[in-house]
């Protein structure tokens, strides 16, 4: 190539055509392949099957091998302690009662009565008053600028929003916000679960969270709505809370109780997971 | 004149496979999810055999998206070494119908429900993680799609719902059984599971 004249057309002409097939049949082949596995899976049967006969003639059976190191790191995931597991299997068979003999039927009927958009509405104006929440967290996990979002949020909401009613600073500029609680910051701040507690009616837990839900509580604005701290009326308008929440998710914990082998530990797992990614990074944002 | 050209398409070519290669993974499952979309929100499958239809389009796109061979062997992680052979092919298959029993029917009850396919993010070598949003009324649930390189293919062998790793929280409950069982079993639970129905 670098002995060629330099202003040689036809040789031009000739590394030009020859680039040209290269790229073809580098770049567009593949293309084109992974179109025709789309297409038919005939197709796809057919190239496949005959080195896996001869495999299967081989070797009579392992055709699917041994494990990696990196297969098996990829799924591990972390883990917490649980020195008082029967105490939360107990209240796990509770919670799991509640759902199906109270919960579940309520949410129904409350479904059934309340049209979706009104349900939107009552889950949007929740979600605003927590507003204090998530600025006071963004704060103290050192991102004062989504504290500022979240306050923006807020004025927008309360105001062209109709009381939180509708979210519109996502719906009318499209400012989304992001989900910060106080067990969040905790973490953030390098403690640990500590370990695992299931809670009668509230669930997965931990003694970190549970400050963290204390904390939380403490900076929702429907916790004063009476002298109390847990009065009748703010313990009423977080079951109303959890009811309307629920009514959208209906059939949710059924299929992850389908799908679990161990209901119970998947939960567990579950939150674990959950949580230490809340934690690690920042959290997804809470509405699109 | 010609040197120009050849420039010009000397950097068409620099570009090109750069930019179709960043976008295979997410192309495969966005082609796919929108597939199966297509059909759950067909108005002409209504009633019991449109349920049939979809769950069967359901099973026939997740078959051809899944691994599930890879799937079985990051979940089992260390645990697949102890299994045998035949006790592999098996528990592969136990798994996918444990997740078809439980996901099928969910999924075809899906109704109106957004999906945004945001970006792709590489983990390792041959593995990239898809990430993609579900739109329900009253919260974005991020769902993300881990996909491993074959021969022809992008082929998903995990989903991470919420931070949630399917493989992962898989391998904590089968870790419960395997710690002090042998690999029987797990199998033996496996199949009463998909039995007691």
């Amino acid at each position: 190539m670098i002995t060629r004249p330099p202003h040689d057309h036809r040789q031009n002409t000739y590394w030009f055509g020859l680039s040209l097939c290269v790229f073809l049949a580098f770049f567009l082949l593949p293309c084109l392949s992974l179109h025709g596995a789309e297409g038919p899976e005939g197709d796809k049967v057919e190239e496949i099957s005959p080195p896996s006969q001869e495999n299967s003639l081989n070797k009579t059976a392992d055709e699917y091998g041994d494990v990696t190191e990196e297969q098996t790191l990829s799924a591990e995931g972390p883990g917490i302690a649980d020195p008082i597991e029967p105490w939360n299997r107990a209240m796990y068979l509770f919670n799991d009662a509640f759902y199906f003999w109270l919960l579940k039927p309520a949410a129904e009927g409350y479904r059934y009565v309340l049209p979706e958009e009104v349900r939107v509405m009552v889950s949007n104006f929740y979600q605003n008053i927590k507003a204090p929440i998530r600025i006071v967290n963004n704060l103290l996990q050192g991102d004062p600028e989504q504290a500022m979002i979240e306050l923006g949020r807020f004025v927008i909401n309360t105001t062209a929003g109709l009381v939180g009613l509708r979210d519109c600073a996502r719906d009318c500029f499209g400012i989304t916000g992001r989900e910060a609680d106080f067990g969040q910051t905790l973490g953030k701040y390098g403690l640990d679960f500590g370990f695992y507690i299931v809670w009668p009616f509230l669930g997965p837990s931990s003694p970190r969270d549970t400050v963290g839900w204390v904390a939380d509580l403490a900076l929702t604005p429907t916790s004063y709505i009476s002298s109390d701290f847990m009065s009748p009326w703010s313990v009423g308008l977080y079951a109303h809370n959890s009811l309307n929440r629920t009514s959208f998710q209906i059939g949710d914990y059924e299929t992850i109780k389908k799908a679990a082998i161990d209901p119970y530990v998947a939960i567990r797992d579950a939150y674990v997971q959950s949580r230490k990614k809340a934690i690690e990074k920042k959290s997804p944002p809470k509405k699109p | 004149m010609k040197k120009w050209l050849a420039g010009i398409l000397l950097m068409c070519m620099l570009m090109l496979p750069l930019q179709a290669l960043a976008g295979v993974p997410l192309d495969t499952i966005k082609a796919n999810v929108n597939g199966v979309l297509e059909v759950l929100r067909d108005p002409k499958l209504q009633g019991e055999y449109g349920k049939k239809v979809k769950e069967q389009k359901v099973v026939a796109a997740a078959e051809k998206l899944f691994d599930f061979i890879e799937l079985s062997k990051r979940t089992l992680g260390l645990y697949w070494n102890k299994l045998i052979p035949e006790q592999r092919k098996e528990f592969v298959e136990l798994f996918k119908a444990i997740l078809k029993d439980a996901y099928v029917e969910k999924i075809t009850a899906y109704t109106n429900q957004q999906v945004n396919f945001s970006k792709e993010v590489s983990l390792s070598e041959n593995t990239v993680e898809v990430q993609s949003t579900v739109v329900t009324k009253n919260a974005a649930v991020p769902i993300n799609y881990r996909v491993i390189k074959r021969e022809q293919d992008w082929k998903v062998f995990d989903v991470v719902i919420e931070g949630v790793s399917l493989i992962s929280n898989y391998r904590t409950q089968f870790r419960e059984i395997l710690g002090n069982n042998p690999p029987e079993r797990l199998l033996e639970t496996l199949r009463k599971k998909l039995g007691g129905k």
